[in-house]
């Protein structure tokens, strides 16, 4: 019997050993783990995999783990996971979401890299939005300018022109705002905003009216700017969007969206990536891309790329590969080409891109007039406190709208506010 | 002497003796308590030490932070969370009293022998079987201010000519949160109660119906009272249940609007992952389990003299 036994364990031990032998292979291969919201966005999602691919090749035995996280929980899974020490080796973050990691000490400062490969960032969209306290500590990936996607079926139908100005798009959006079949409700609307959901997407739907009334909530030296007559103007122009029932209410921007793509509403203010959505909707054959009827329109910075401070010397460098790879003229090229981007490379080039996405001219335009106008969704000297001011934001908005309050007293408080959450 | 040792040793492990069968039990139990003090002791712990550190976003195996009790005077002298206190209380007793009443009236129906009687009972499961997040959606939807059915059915119904902004109120958000909520929380009474009303014997309202006691002094006299030890069991881990409750809040209404459905739990969430305070949000969520255990405690305490 002991015999017997002895000779069970040792077959099951060779079993074992030769089991690990065949791992072996796979597990001497680098993983280096990518977390995004936009691994299943159209156009956009192909690029990153197209991006991987390459890299994948010119290092052998590397493998990048591409794997998503919503963007509703986002920054929770950053979060967590920065926390437990564990943070993936290509870092992923929205535009307002890596200053608190930044602050903390744990973004690999990218000016040596840069230096070492002799990379001048001149001209690079959005990306003086990545220096903290003097350092690059990420690289930005895209910075977009508004559009407005409207309806033309819908604008057609009831003989309105294409919006140019504030009270055009209000008259418009009022226009064609109606209850098709008679029930008492509406069931096409003439614009949409997200108004359930994140206060940072509540905040940057607000923006449109703001900056178009020559209002914003920081000076470029970073001082709160809320009580001033044009930010009255802004609000009270808000406050009658949301009032005049021209769109739904407590809905999110993606339901916004798809609300939009499926012929349900005339006009939408949106970024880059409602092209996506339009695309495969069913009024796609009827939505036409226009620059949006604000002066300046909304723009600003959307997504980094960065590295974790606290990851081994031979991994460093391979991100740093990754980010350099998603740089170059090819893939700068290639993100307008297959996700509709405006790349933020001074020197892309998107010449005939708009064969294959017809309204591309329009999305660069607003991008540079955007630039010009050093428009950004985050203010300057709020980054630390972006969540807090935007939900304080959002809920003063809210107070306004539902207690139906004069915009210039809301305009005080908010001031007051910020100032003591920037402190 | 080595074989005498040993063989004392065998006699104490041998878990057949009755003496030594308390050891077996202590054995099988030993895997589920590791995992409970791994999972919930540790995290606790931690949880209350974070609480007496300024920190952001703390990291694991980082150096501790000064103990300071500036998160709880934070805590207690903020708007913020006396507000959310409010609200917690307000959604707690709501909630209870609606879960409670819906769920013994059902139990109630269900006792009774009448046909179909076992489709009504899978029917008063069926909402504590589909699960929490599914259930929200949906109810998200239906409590659409735009395209929602109780918008629409409450037009169709003649309450209101127009649809209900049932989140963008403050207080059409917080019943939409309590219906959801009750919604969810009944079966679970009803089953309990179901399962006390099957073992009270039938020869006491036997002999009541004899005496000339009607319905309702059955009920009174027979049913509530023999009910009690289950009701209040049910009681406490209702009110448990909606004190820590956080997915029916976070999809249906976020917290808002301006803070009407901000629990502590939703308080403790946006400390953490909005803010990144996590110092604030251990805070929150330390008094949150200091205010369970003491209505747990005041709840089952009472309860004990109540049955003995």
């Amino acid at each position: 019997m002991n015999n017997r036994v002895k000779r069970l364990a040792l077959g099951a031990a060779i079993a074992t050993v030769m089991m690990m032998g065949s791992f072996a292979p796979a597990m001497a291969d680098t993983v280096l783990k990518f977390i995004s919201w936009q691994t299943d966005d159209a156009g956009t999602g192909d690029w990153w995999r197209s991006v991987i691919a390459a890299f994948e090749k010119q290092h052998p035995g590397v493998k990048i783990e591409f794997t998503k996280a919503e963007r509703s929980s986002y920054a929770d899974t950053m979060t967590t996971l920065f926390a437990a020490n564990q943070p993936p080796q290509i870092v992923h973050l929205a535009s307002f979401e890596f200053q608190m990691f930044a602050d903390s000490g744990w973004l690999e400062p990218l000016d040596p890299w840069l230096k070492k490969d002799g990379i001048d960032l001149t001209g690079w969209a959005g990306q003086q939005k990545c220096q903290w306290n003097g350092e690059t500590v990420c690289i930005m990936t895209n910075y977009f300018g508004f559009v407005m996607a409207y309806n033309k079926k819908i604008l057609d139908a009831a003989g309105i022109a294409v919006p140019k100005t504030y009270d055009e798009f209000l008259a418009a959006a009022k226009a064609t705002t109606k209850d098709l079949n008679g029930d008492g409700i509406i069931d096409q609307f003439g614009t949409g905003h997200e108004t359930k959901g994140g206060p940072g997407q509540y905040l940057t739907e607000m923006l449109n009216y703001i900056i178009d009334a020559k209002a914003y909530w920081t000076d470029k030296d970073g001082n709160i700017t809320i009580d001033t007559p044009e930010m009255v103007e802004g609000l009270t122009r808000w406050k009658t969007v949301m009032k005049s029932g021209v769109g739904p209410i407590d809905m999110s921007a993606s339901d916004v969206r798809k609300l939009f793509a499926d012929g349900k509403m005339a006009m939408r203010l949106d970024g880059p990536w409602l092209y996506g959505t339009t695309e495969k909707g069913s009024a796609k054959g009827d939505i036409v891309y226009a620059a949006p009827p604000f002066t300046p329109p909304l723009g600003g910075s959307s997504n980094v790329l960065a590295m974790p401070s606290d990851i081994p010397d031979d991994q460093k460098a391979l991100v740093w590969d990754f980010i350099k790879l998603t740089m170059t003229p090819e893939f700068q090229r290639s993100y307008a080409t297959m996700g509709g981007n405006t790349p933020p490379s001074p020197k892309a080039d998107v010449s005939g891109v708009e064969k294959t996405i017809p309204h591309f001219p329009v999305l660069i335009e607003t991008m540079k007039q955007a630039a010009e106008a050093g428009i950004d969704r985050v203010p300057t000297g709020l980054e630390l406190y972006y969540n807090e001011f935007s939900k304080m934001v959002m809920e003063e908005t809210q107070r306004m709208i539902i207690q139906d309050l004069d915009p210039a007293d809301v305009a005080k408080t908010m001031q007051a506010k910020a100032e003591s959450i920037k402190g | 002497m080595t074989d005498t040792v040993q063989a004392g040793r065998r006699k104490f492990f041998d878990l057949a003796r009755p003496s030594r069968q308390h050891l077996l039990g202590y054995i099988l139990i030993a895997p589920a308590v590791l995992m409970v003090a791994a999972i919930i002791v540790w995290p606790l712990i931690l949880a209350i030490d974070l609480s007496f550190q300024q920190v952001k976003i703390p990291r694991l195996g980082g150096a501790s932070r000064p103990v300071s009790v500036s998160n709880y005077t934070w805590l207690f002298s903020s708007e913020e969370f006396w507000l959310a206190c409010w609200v917690t209380l307000k959604l707690v007793v709501v909630v209870t009293v609606g879960s409670v009443a819906v769920g013994l009236s059902t139990a109630l129906l269900a006792n009774n022998r009448f046909r179909g009687r076992t489709i009504v009972r899978l029917g008063i499961a069926l909402p504590w079987a589909v699960p929490e997040i599914i259930a929200v959606v949906i109810f998200a939807w239906m409590f659409d201010t735009s395209f929602g059915l109780f918008g629409w059915l409450a037009i169709q119904l003649g309450f209101t000519g127009q649809m209900i902004p049932w989140v963008s109120s403050s207080t059409a958000a917080f019943w939409a949160v309590a219906i959801t909520m009750i919604w969810k929380g009944f079966p679970f009474v009803s089953i309990m109660c179901l399962a006390g009303l099957q073992s009270i014997p039938s020869d006491y309202y036997a002999a009541a119906k004899v005496d000339g006691a009607s319905v309702w002094q059955r009920f009174r006299w027979i049913t509530l009272p023999l009910l009690m030890p289950v009701l209040g069991v049910t009681l406490v881990l209702t009110l448990l249940w909606v004190f820590r409750d956080f997915s029916i809040i976070k999809v249906l209404t976020g917290g808002g609007p301006l803070r009407s459905t901000q629990t502590l739990s939703i308080m403790t969430y946006d400390q953490a992952f909005q803010y990144h305070n996590f110092g604030r949000a251990a805070a929150v969520g330390v008094v949150t389990l200091v205010i369970c255990i003491i209505a747990s405690l005041l709840m089952l305490g009472r309860r004990s003299k109540s049955i003995y």
